[in-house]
Formats: C-alpha cells, structure tokens, sequence
C-alpha cells in the first residue's frame, strides 16, 4: 500500500506542476494576482508531496520491501543502517525525487524572498520554475518511477553498490544536486526576464546570490567527489575525465564564466545577450549531465542506473534550448548592450578573456566527452578519449585562467595606466619569477610545475599586496592592523570574498599540480616479514587478517609504516567481498599530511597469509585540495555577506 | 613475424605464471618511467574508466606486467602500443591517433579557441571605436540652450 500511496503522491505533484504553470503563466500574463497565488499553493503542495514521497521511499528502504523495484535493486538484508537511507538517492529514481524535492525547495525560497519584492518578474519567475518541476516529476511517474512494483516479489534485494557505501556518498549527491537545481533559479529569472521584455540588470542583481550559491555547492559536490574518488576508488587519483564528471565540470566552467561576466554587465551594461547566452548554457548542461549519466549512451564509472530516460532528458533540453534560444532572438532588438571599450588594457578586457577561456574549456571537455560516439556514428570505430587528451589540450587554458585571475582583478576597468601597471604588478611578478627560480635550484626541473608555481605565487602576491595596501591606508586612518584588515574585508565583501575563493581555487591548483608531477608509486609482493621503501617510508608486511561484515567480506593486509625517523604505526589496506559482485572492492589505507599523503592499497594475496601485493604511492600535496575546498567555503560565505557597499 | 610472435602471446594465466616468477629478474633492465609512460596512454579494458597505469585492477596489473617484459625482451614501445592497438582496436589508446576522422578531436578545440580570440577581438575593436553613446544621447535642443546659456555667461 505504501508505494502506491507515495506513487499517487508523485501524480498529483505532476497534476499540481501542470496546474501551476498554467495559472502561474496565466496570471502573470493577465496580471490576475489570485491566479499566481494559487500557483505559489501548487508549489508548497509539490514540496510536501515530495517530502512525503521521499519518507515513503526511506520508509520502504527501512523496512526491506523488496516488492519495491528501487528497494530491491538498491539494498539486501545486508545494507548498514545509514546507507538504507543514503540509497534513496544511490540511483537514478531516487536521486530524481531528491533533486524535484530541492526545486521544489529552491521555488519556495524564491517565493519567500520575492513575492512582494519583485511583483512583476515574479509569477513568471515562479511559472518558469513549476514548468521544469513538472518534467522531472513526469519523469518519475512515466519511465522512472522509484515505487514500481516488483513480482515476484524477492527473498533478498540486489544490494547498494559497494563503491556508495561510503561517507561521501551521504554528502556527495546533496552538494552537486544543490549546485545543479541552484542554476535554476537564474534561468528561471532570466527566462522571466525574456518573457517580459525587461532586461536591465535587475535579474542578475536579483539572482546574484543564488548564483554563487549554487556555483559553491556545484563546486563542493566536484570536490567531494574527488574525495571519494581518492578513498574509495583505490587508484589513488581523484579525478579521470570520465564522461560524468566531465558532466558535472561543463556547467560549473559556463558558471564560473557567468559569475564573472554578470560583474562587466552591472558596472558597464555590457555582454547581456552573452549573460543570458551563459545561464542558458549552464541550465542546459546540468540537463545534459543527467542525460549523459543515466541514458547509458556513455559508460562511465557513475553509470550506476541505466534507464529509458534519455529520450525524454533529450527531448526536454531540445524544448528548453529551443523555448530560450528563441525568447533570446525575439527579444534581441532589446538587448542592445551599451557596449563601449576604452582600451583593450583594462579589466574589461580581462573579463572578456577569462569567459573565452572558460568557454574554451567548457568545448573541449564536450567535444572530448561526446568524440567517442561522434566517432562510433561517423566512422564505425570505437574510440576513447581520455585523460592523456584532456590534459594536453585543457592545461594550458588552465594555466592561462590562472594568470587571468592574478591580473583581472587589479589592473584598472576601461583604461590601465602604465604607472598602475607597475604599481600593482612589479613586486608580484617578481615574487612569482623569483619563487619559480628558487623552486629550480632546489631541483625542481619539471618545465609545467615550475610554471604553475609561478603563476601561482604571482597570483597570491597580487592579493596580498593589494590587501595589504588596503589595511595600510586604513591603518594610517588610525585603526589597528586587524581592525583595518576586518573592516577592509566586510566593506567590500565581494571584492576580498572573491579573493579568498580565488586563494582556494590556487590551493587546488597547487594540490592538483603537486601529485600529478611528484606522485611516486611502488607496487611489490611481500612475503610475510618482508619490508619496501617507497619515497622516504618503510613499509613491512606483518600478516592478513579477515573478518565477516553484514554485508561482505573483509580481507586486510596489516602494514607497519615507518618513517625515516620514526614508526608510523599500523596501515591496513583491504579488499572488500561482495557476494554480489564478481571484483573485490579497495578499502585503501593512507596517512595525511601536509606534505604529501602515503597511500596503500592491497592487491593480491596467499590464502595462507603468507603473501601479499601492496601498492604503495606518495601523493604529495593531495590535502591542498581539501584544503582549497575549506578556504572556498570561507571566501563564499564572506561574498554573499550583505555587504555595506556594492562594489566589485 | 614480430606479430606471428605476439598474437602466439595471448595474456594467459600460463604465460604469466611464468611471467611472474622470471618477472622480477627482467624487470630490473627495464626503464619503470617508460613502463608508466605506455602503461598511462593504455585504457583498463575492465574498468570503466582508468588507465592501465592508474587502474588497481587484476586485468591492468596483468598489462603492465606485459609491457615490462616486453620492454625487456627488447620491443621498442611503440610496437608494443601497436600490439595492444592490434588487440584490442583503437578504443584502447585513452587518447586517439591524431590521424583522420580523429584530427578533428585534436584540431577542433584548437581552432575553436583560435575562432573565439578572433571574435572576441572583433567585438573589442568594435567596442573601442563605437562612438560614446553619451555624445548621440545629448537632445540638440538642449545642447542649443546649453549653448545659449554659456554664451550669456560669457556676454555678461
């Protein structure tokens, strides 16, 4: 009974989004405020069906009622507590409830925050955001319901996917589909900007925080995503352009270029067709992630569920290109920017380069991701395009963002001065060529990282030096050196927010460079009692142990780890049995530090114990990602601080 | 004949049970970076993503042991890549020869930048030239009074 209660729950929630497009667009259209109110009661009404759908699926979960599809495929009497309830959105059905349930969430908001305020943006906003609601829940109902029935009903489930039984798992999904549902909200008001023919600068104002908001939880999910990638996947990497995380990468690169160039069109009132150009992107290529992931038409390691789905992902993002990409044209004579350069020295400029590039990136991590099936339509030919690819052609974009990041900020808008120039840039790039020198005579030789680490500290001196000019100049003013740093910081709280996000990206930079160039790995057999050294540390085999989980079976090899100064102490890598899976799953082993990570894995071994692989890696700098992932938390909390003075 | 001797090579549990054990003997003339460099370019057939270099797999293990005794056996790395390309077909070089259809994957990005500097050049230099919309904005029926006033400041 319960499933088609929580069924039933998702069809009038399809009923209700259908409705309150209707009388959403309606209202606005006629200018009929009853009309709009009773959309604004569709959308609570989908939220709490949702919620209620959501419990419903967790409930089924708790209770193994394997006669669920969803239930069954995704759990056995095995599963842990936590991961029956993380497996509602373990697959694709699930996650889809969780990800209409943050939209309905996010609509909420939005009506919270701007029914009264933008009275007249508003109901389009809010039709807009019912219409997508009600292809998702269409989804659910026709070909990915999460309540479907199963007959006969099982003994037991499949079980969840080993490789999600994993704390990333529970935090994982939540940050990117908040990040992708996030997006919504500035195409919905962009969209209803469109529709009205009004296209000042008000929907980006509007929308500003919920733009980076969404962009932090899309950067947050990346993240962690690596994370698990890094201590789940046992291969000691944390990202390999795989098609999906190439699909959830090309929205957070059109973001990130939006997030800048909304900042050319509030101060000059240019770009505003690219803005729009830009959200459209983004909102698009969430879609297209989820088609990319859940269709099957690429494999990929997040491939976890495969369904009917593609077709209608392909068919709404055909309608929603189509629907906006002709609001945009018929709109066009409107959107006329005040577009007017002075100099093409100047931070305009800058801007301008810096959307290129990210939009450079964003082209070559489509053409590489979709090449494949180009290849197999065109030619017949299975190819693959891997990391060697998207390395060699997206580095040096990268490197080139970078640069762009140290000198964007700082250099002056419509017209540098030379005497400016110098002003902000001598000491940085003296900093930055003087580091890389350094770096040299301590026998650094690897052309590429030597590069980065002097863009690196380039960029970070420019911050410094202009933060530190700030608190001089307010120091003089009387105020004491953390006074004047915390006032400087609140007073233009976009400016040094985006500094700090701008410190955590170099920190990833840093981290990212660190152990794709210095990475060193060992792989041996040990016999019982045998030692290696890898890098600075010793490694001995000291024995197997085994142990019965709930759900599957533990193997791991205990390591003693020393140091060239001191025992370390135990490492025990393993390897997971599951009966429902023909290869182990990794269970690695590593010990963080600043400075590099050490990192074992177990491969092979004697049934008698006697005999074990390990694969040892040094992994230098890897916490510097995490770290880059603290700081950015930090700088974006300081952006969407309301600030006291709007500057950029 | 080098293939005859390859395609005689199939990666077996026989083979490498015997590779295995004379393995570590060979392994020690071979080159590891240039084991890593080939091993990198090569897809886990297994897996669904990875490199046989980065891939913790069995499969992958099996590969690199494979081109270290090739490697040691004197076969230059190129034929061993074209051993594996024989074997398994192009899907198995993680980036695609830049020969043919596949030019385009190589070239396109390029050219896309390239295309983009252009226009992001024609749209600044259209930019920089455009007159400043304030001096067309100015109604000539005001500039006239401005004008007349100016020159009664000036006469009086």
């Amino acid at each position: 009974m319960i499933p088609e209660i929580g069924f039933a729950a998702i069809t009038v929630a399809l009923a209700l989004a259908c409705y309150g497009t209707g009388a959403g667009a309606l209202g606005a259209a006629r200018h009929r405020p009853a009309l709009v109110a009773s959309a604004q009661h569709a959308a609570v009404g989908i939220f709490v069906l949702l919620a209620v759908a959501m419990l419903l699926l967790v409930y089924a979960f708790l209770t193994f009622d394997f006669s669920v599809r969803y239930v069954a495929s995704n759990t056995n009497r095995g599963t842990p507590f936590y991961y029956r309830i993380t497996a509602l959105w373990g697959a694709l059905e699930g996650s889809l409830v969780l990800w209409t349930w943050m939209l309905a969430g996010y609509t909420l908001l939005v009506v919270a925050f701007y029914r009264w305020r933008q009275r007249e943006a508003y109901p389009w906003v809010l039709a807009v955001l019912l219409g997508i609601m009600a292809f998702f829940l269409l989804v659910m109902t026709v070909p990915a319901s999460p309540f479907q029935r199963l007959d006969p009903i099982p003994v037991d489930g499949r079980g969840l996917n080993p490789l999600l039984e994993d704390t990333g798992m529970i935090t994982h999904p939540i940050f990117l589909y908040l990040g992708f549902t996030g997006f919504t909200v500035p195409f919905a008001f962009a969209m209803a900007g469109l529709i009205r023919g009004r296209l000042d600068e008000a929907w980006i104002t509007v929308t500003r925080r919920w733009t980076v908001l969404a962009w932090y939880f899309l950067s947050m999910g990346l993240l962690i995503g690596g994370w698990w990638s890094y201590h789940v996947l046992g291969w000691g990497g944390y990202w390999a352009w795989d098609p999906v995380e190439n699909a959830a990468f090309m929205p957070w690169l059109t973001a990130t270029a939006f997030l800048h160039s909304v900042m050319i069109q509030e101060r000059r009132r240019m770009l505003k067709v690219w803005n729009l150009l830009l959200i459209i992107l983004t909102f698009s290529l969430t879609l297209f992630g989820t088609f990319l992931t859940r269709s099957g038409i690429i494999a990929s390691v997040h491939s976890f569920t495969q369904g009917t789905i593609g077709a209608f992902f392909l068919a709404f993002i055909a309608l929603v290109l189509l629907f906006s990409l002709s609001l945009l044209a018929w709109r066009a004579d409107r959107l006329r920017g005040q577009g007017e350069l002075d100099s093409l020295i100047s931070r305009e400029s800058v801007f301008h380069l810096n959307n290129f590039f990210h939009v450079g990136v964003t082209f070559t991590v489509l053409l590489g991701t979709v090449f494949p099936l180009l290849s197999e339509a065109v030619r017949g030919v299975k190819v693959s395009v891997g990391e060697p690819f998207f390395n060699a052609v997206s580095i040096p974009i990268f490197l080139a963002l970078i640069f762009l990041m140290g000198v964007g900020p700082m250099i002056a808008w419509r017209r540098a001065s030379w005497a400016g120039l110098k002003r902000n840039f001598l000491w940085p790039v003296a900093i930055g060529a003087a580091g890389a020198l350094v770096f040299f005579l301590l026998g650094v030789r690897h052309a590429l990282a030597l590069l980065t680490l002097g863009l690196v500290l380039f960029v970070a001196a420019t911050m410094v030096h202009d933060f530190w000019r700030g608190t001089r100049a307010r120091m003089r003013a009387g105020r004491g050196p953390v006074g004047a740093m915390a006032d400087l910081a609140l007073r233009q709280n976009r400016r040094y927010g985006g500094f700090v996000v701008h410190q955590g990206v170099l920190l990833v930079a840093l981290g990212i460079t660190g152990s794709q160039v210095f990475s060193v790995r060992t792989e041996t057999s040990l016999r019982r009692g045998e030692s290696i050294e890898v890098g600075r540390y010793q490694v001995r085999f000291e024995g197997l142990e085994a142990e019965e989980k709930s759900n599957h079976f533990l193997v791991t090899g205990v390591f003693t780890v020393a140091n060239d100064r001191h025992v370390m102490g135990r490492m025990s890598p393993g390897k997971k049995f599951y009966p429902q899976e023909q290869q182990p799953i990794a269970h690695v082993a590593y010990r963080s530090g600043w400075r590099e990570d050490f990192y074992l894995v177990l491969g092979d071994f004697s049934r008698d114990g006697q005999l074990a692989t390990v694969l040892a890696m040094v992994n230098p700098l890897v916490s510097w990602i995490w770290l880059g992932g603290v700081v950015i938390t930090l700088g974006t909390a300081l952006l969407v601080l309301p600030g006291r003075r709007r500057d950029a | 004949m080098r293939r005859a001797v390859f395609g005689a090579a199939p990666i077996g549990l026989v083979a490498l049970a015997v590779l295995l054990l004379v393995g570590p003997g060979l392994a020690a003339e071979v080159d590891e970076e240039e084991v890593r460099r080939i091993a990198a370019g090569l897809r886990c057939p297994v897996c669904q993503n990875l490199s046989v270099a980065d891939s913790p797999s069995e499969m992958a293990k099996q590969m690199r042991q494979l081109i270290r005794e090739r490697l040691a056996a004197g076969v230059r790395p190129e034929e061993v890549v074209a051993y594996f390309t024989e074997k398994y077909g192009e899907w198995i070089l993680l980036a695609p020869k830049p020969e043919g259809f596949n030019l385009l994957v190589w070239t396109l990005p390029f050219a896309g930048l390239l295309g983009g500097l252009v226009g992001v050049l024609l749209v600044v230099r259209r930019w920089s030239r455009r007159p400043a919309p304030a001096a067309e904005a100015v109604d000539p029926a005001y500039r006239e009074r401005i004008k007349a006033e100016l020159d009664r400041l000036d006469g009086s």
